[in-house]
């Protein structure tokens, strides 16, 4: 058992945190709100130099081979400061997908393109039907000659207006199961028959798209991992994904709790500082438990990717848990921040609520998750004793009776009740 | 981090673990509160046994009883114990008086006390709540007057769980000082059971369990009964709770009963379906395992940092109490939910689903207050946590 970061981890932990509070203040995230990219690329060359995005690339690829739990502590900074990046879309979505799928040849040419700032990707999974399981993906890619035809409609898929390529995720085949026909394709962002319109929604950074795949002609040659065999490898990144949204919550839930805390302690109303009465302070309490929850679901859930450990049930339980809660941290700040706290222009917290419900759908919400745990542990039972039976649990009656000559020893005359 | 535990705690795990699967009867059950002599006499015999493997109070050196083990091996004998539900007879002496004295008792206490704790051989019981002073200690009027070489007790505690077994020692708080602050008046004392001048009145509880008031009236008992200082009782107790604060065994004893929930769920039909194939049975069993998993995490952490005070400083802040606390009501009410009609009936009807076990279990979850309210709990939490102001 330890529960605190490696030496090393810390030091990464600072360093992005000085990095951030300096590159990436309150004024720029709102600025980048309003950005039609929605990112700097400056700033995404400068994080790269920093070594972010080959942080958990093996070192052939020009990465620093880094464990998930490095990952894990780097979007937990990224996610306190609001970084606006497409970071989760390229390197983990997008990147260990191509990792864990890719042949060689995509490997070398893809891998240190990301490392270096060069290359952006984009996963292009959900559709209409806004499922995050395979059965949810009717995209179609049709082969011909050398070439697979790609027609469909994806949809929320983020980073797609700025994607040097497009993870698709397409149906080849209708297997048995629908995870059986799935296989990746990487589509030139800039296919002809490709259009893209952006969404309106609830968070201004985290740009998301319709795209529309008009017969789009993608070589064979980029077919990712095996035909009708994509979904295996995706559905594990999905899981990495998910645990580096957790972790971004976790960040960002640290962030709102400390503004909470501090404004109760130094808002005065009624002659005190509101942080001396009881219902503000039970706030801070939920605010506070659901943040350390969150850190301790997450982090096991990570350190597991990190040690290769069975890792299925404590990836759902973070996700499951963290997105609720960091929802239920920002309601809970509400309340403490009152009008302040409600008012755009005054404060961070309007910009972490509507994040909050974003990063919450993503990857799959709460409701998912417990869909996943519940197939996990529906076999479960009870260890069973193997002793020799004493049948003192049978008989129902002695503890379905309240007479308290049960208890001998108060009869007894010394015990004897005062009259 | 790492979230594993060493080879040699797992080794240990795995003893403790074998031992219960091997030892406990086949009919064995948890969750029920031991009512008949019968059931009490297997458990202190439960006791003993593991009183001679040293696991009731295995941080305490050899020479009391205990094998010397650091907070992560008690926590985690904690943790495989917890799992079946053992009910210790001795909770008290385990939880609370053996600690005091181990932290605050004289040498010549500790040789006399201690090993019987540890051993499974003594009974102790807890006096501090009074009908005037509950969550607020400080306000204790059970007054202990020094007489020559005694102390004399006038007064009245309450709600003091009771056990069908008689107790040999009362772990007790008493008033010493009239001052202000109050707290700083008051003092722990251990007083022999049958002392001339008190008295025992039975307050039957919910789930058959059995609290007490207790009377004294010129109670006599020896100084050398006093632990620790003099009017610094209120503060060796605090202290005492902080080394109990990590109990794992809760979270174990929730997954337990889940694991026989889910069992059932997949065993009992309704509407010609298994109920596991509902989706409500099925989201409602998953968040009980998120929130029980949380919990789980949250005592871990607790006993890591407790572990680690003489580096890290004393335990900044435990949410397992709070979320120990909190999860059991709407766990049995979501059981009890997912039971129907069949949720109100009491151990004993022949329609009775698992042995109306989750009624038994969902009516102790109404009792959050011993060893303090939740609301106690988020005092805590408030100020020391988070170091929010206090009113004064
Ligand atoms: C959308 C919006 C529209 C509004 N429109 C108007 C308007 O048209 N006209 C207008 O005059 N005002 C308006 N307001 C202001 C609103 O009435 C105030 O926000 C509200 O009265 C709370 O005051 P505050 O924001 O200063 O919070 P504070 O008073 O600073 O309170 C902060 C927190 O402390 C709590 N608190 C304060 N005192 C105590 C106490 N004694 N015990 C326990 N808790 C305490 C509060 O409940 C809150 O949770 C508006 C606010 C919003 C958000
Ligand atoms: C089954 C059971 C077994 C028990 N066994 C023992 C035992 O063995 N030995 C023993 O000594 N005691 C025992 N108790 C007593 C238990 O410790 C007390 O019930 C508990 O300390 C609360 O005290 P009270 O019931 O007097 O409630 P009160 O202290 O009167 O509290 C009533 C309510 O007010 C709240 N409250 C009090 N002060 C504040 C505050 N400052 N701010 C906010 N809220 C506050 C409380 O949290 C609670 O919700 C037992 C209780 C039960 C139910």
């Amino acid at each position: 058992m330890d529960f605190t970061l490696s030496e090393e981890q810390e030091m990464l932990k600072k360093m992005a945190r000085d990095f951030l509070e300096s590159n990436c203040p309150e004024s720029f995230v709102r600025e980048m709100e309003r950005d039609e990219k929605g990112y700097s690329p400056d700033l995404w060359h400068k994080i790269a130099e920093l070594g972010w995005q080959g942080l958990i690339f093996p070192e052939k690829y020009g990465g620093a081979e880094g464990s998930f739990m490095d990952l894990a502590v780097l979007y937990e900074e990224m996610g306190r400061a609001m970084f606006p990046s497409p970071h989760l879309s390229t390197v983990v979505l997008g990147g260990l997908t191509i990792l864990a799928a890719g042949n060689e040849e995509q490997k070398a040419e893809l891998l240190p393109k990301i490392t270096n700032g060069d290359v952006k990707l984009s996963l292009a999974l959900t559709e209409p039907s806004a499922s995050w399981d395979a059965d949810g993906v009717a995209v179609r890619a049709t082969a011909d000659g050398d070439d697979y035809i790609i027609d469909g409609t994806k949809l929320f898929v983020h980073d797609a207006h700025i994607a040097d390529y497009l993870l698709c995720v397409t149906r080849t085949k209708n297997g048995t199961v629908p995870e059986d026909g799935i296989t990746l394709f990487l589509v030139d962002a800039k296919s002809p028959g490709i259009s893209y319109t952006m969404l309106k929604t609830i968070d201004g950074s985290n740009k998301q798209s319709e795209v529309v795949f008009n017969k789009v002609r993608v070589p064979k040659k980029n077919m990712v991992g095996n035909l009708n065999g994509g979904w295996a490898p995706l559905a594990r990144v999905l899981q990495q994904g998910a645990v580096m949204q957790c972790a971004e919550m976790v960040g960002a839930g640290q962030k709102v709790l400390e503004i909470t805390v501090d404004y109760a302690k130094t808002r005065v109303q009624f002659g005190n500082p509101i942080g001396i009465y009881q219902w503000i302070q039970d706030h801070c309490i939920y605010l506070l438990n659901y943040v350390d929850g969150s850190r301790w679901v997450t982090y096991q859930a990570a350190w597991k990717l990190s040690e290769n450990l069975p890792y299925d049930l404590e990836v759902a339980i973070a996700k499951a848990w963290t997105s609720d809660a960091y929802e239920k941290a920002c309601w809970r700040a509400h309340q403490v921040l009152a009008g302040v706290g409600f008012t755009i222009e005054r404060g961070l917290l309007p910009l972490f609520t509507t994040r909050a419900k974003v990063q919450q759908l993503y990857l799959g919400d709460s409701a998912y998750h417990r869909k996943k745990i519940a197939k996990l542990i529906e076999n479960w039972s009870p260890e069973i004793s193997k002793g020799k039976p004493r049948g003192l649990w049978e008989k129902g009656e002695p503890w379905g009776e309240k007479d308290l000559k049960i208890w001998p020893w108060v009869q007894d005359r010394k015990f004897r009740p005062k009259v | 981090m790492d979230f594993g535990f060493t080879e040699e705690q797992e080794k240990l795990r795995k003893e403790v673990k074998d031992y219960f699967i091997n030892e406990l009867p086949s009919d064995y059950k948890t969750g029920v509160f031991p009512c008949s002599e019968e059931l009490v006499a297997f458990l202190r015999e439960v006791e003993s046994k593991l009183g001679k493997k040293g696991w009731i109070a295995p941080g305490w050196p050899k020479e009391y009883g205990g094998l010397n083990l650091g907070e992560i091996e008690r926590d985690i004998i904690r943790e495989e114990s917890g799992y079946w539900d053992i009910f210790w007879p001795d909770v008290i002496g385990i939880m609370m008086a053996g600690p005091a004295l181990y932290l605050f008792g004289t040498e010549e206490q500790k040789k006399r006390f201690l090993p019987a704790i540890a051993k499974g051989e003594a009974i102790w019981l807890e006096c501090f709540t009074e009908p005037n002073a509950g969550t607020d200690e400080g306000s204790m009027e059970l007054r202990a007057v020094a007489d020559g070489d005694d102390y004399v007790f006038n007064g009245q505690k309450c709600f003091i769980t009771t056990q069908p077994i008689k107790p040999d020692y009362l772990y007790t708080e008493a008033r010493t000082l009239d001052i202000e602050p109050k707290h700083r008046g008051l003092t722990l004392f251990l007083i022999p059971a049958d002392t001339p001048g008190i008295t025992y009145n039975p307050l039957p509880a919910m789930d058959n369990r059995l609290t007490s008031e207790i009377f004294f009236e010129d109670a006599r008992v020896p100084k050398e009964y006093m632990i620790g200082e003099l009017n610094r009782g209120f503060y060796h107790a605090m202290t005492t709770l902080e080394f109990e604060r990590a109990n794992t065994g809760v979270p174990a004893r929730l997954k337990h009963e889940l694991h026989e929930f889910i069992q059932f769920c997949r065993e009992t039909k309704r509407n010609g379906k298994p109920l596991i194939d509902d989706p409500y049975v099925r989201d409602t069993l998953a968040d009980i395992a998120v929130r029980i998993e949380v919990l789980r995490l949250a005592l871990w952490r607790t006993s890591w940092r407790f572990s680690e005070r003489e580096r890290l400083g004393p335990l900044d802040y435990d949410l397992g109490g709070l979320n120990g606390k909190e999860i059991v009501a709407p766990m049995y009410e979501a059981m009890m939910n997912i039971l129907g009609l069949y949720g109100q009936l009491k151990t004993g009807s022949k329609w009775a689903q698992l042995a109306g076990s989750i009624e038994r279990k969902w009516e102790v979850s109404r009792s959050t207050h011993p060893e303090g309210t939740i609301e106690a709990l988020k005092i805590v939490l408030a100020g020391r946590g988070l170091g929010l102001p206090r009113r004064r």
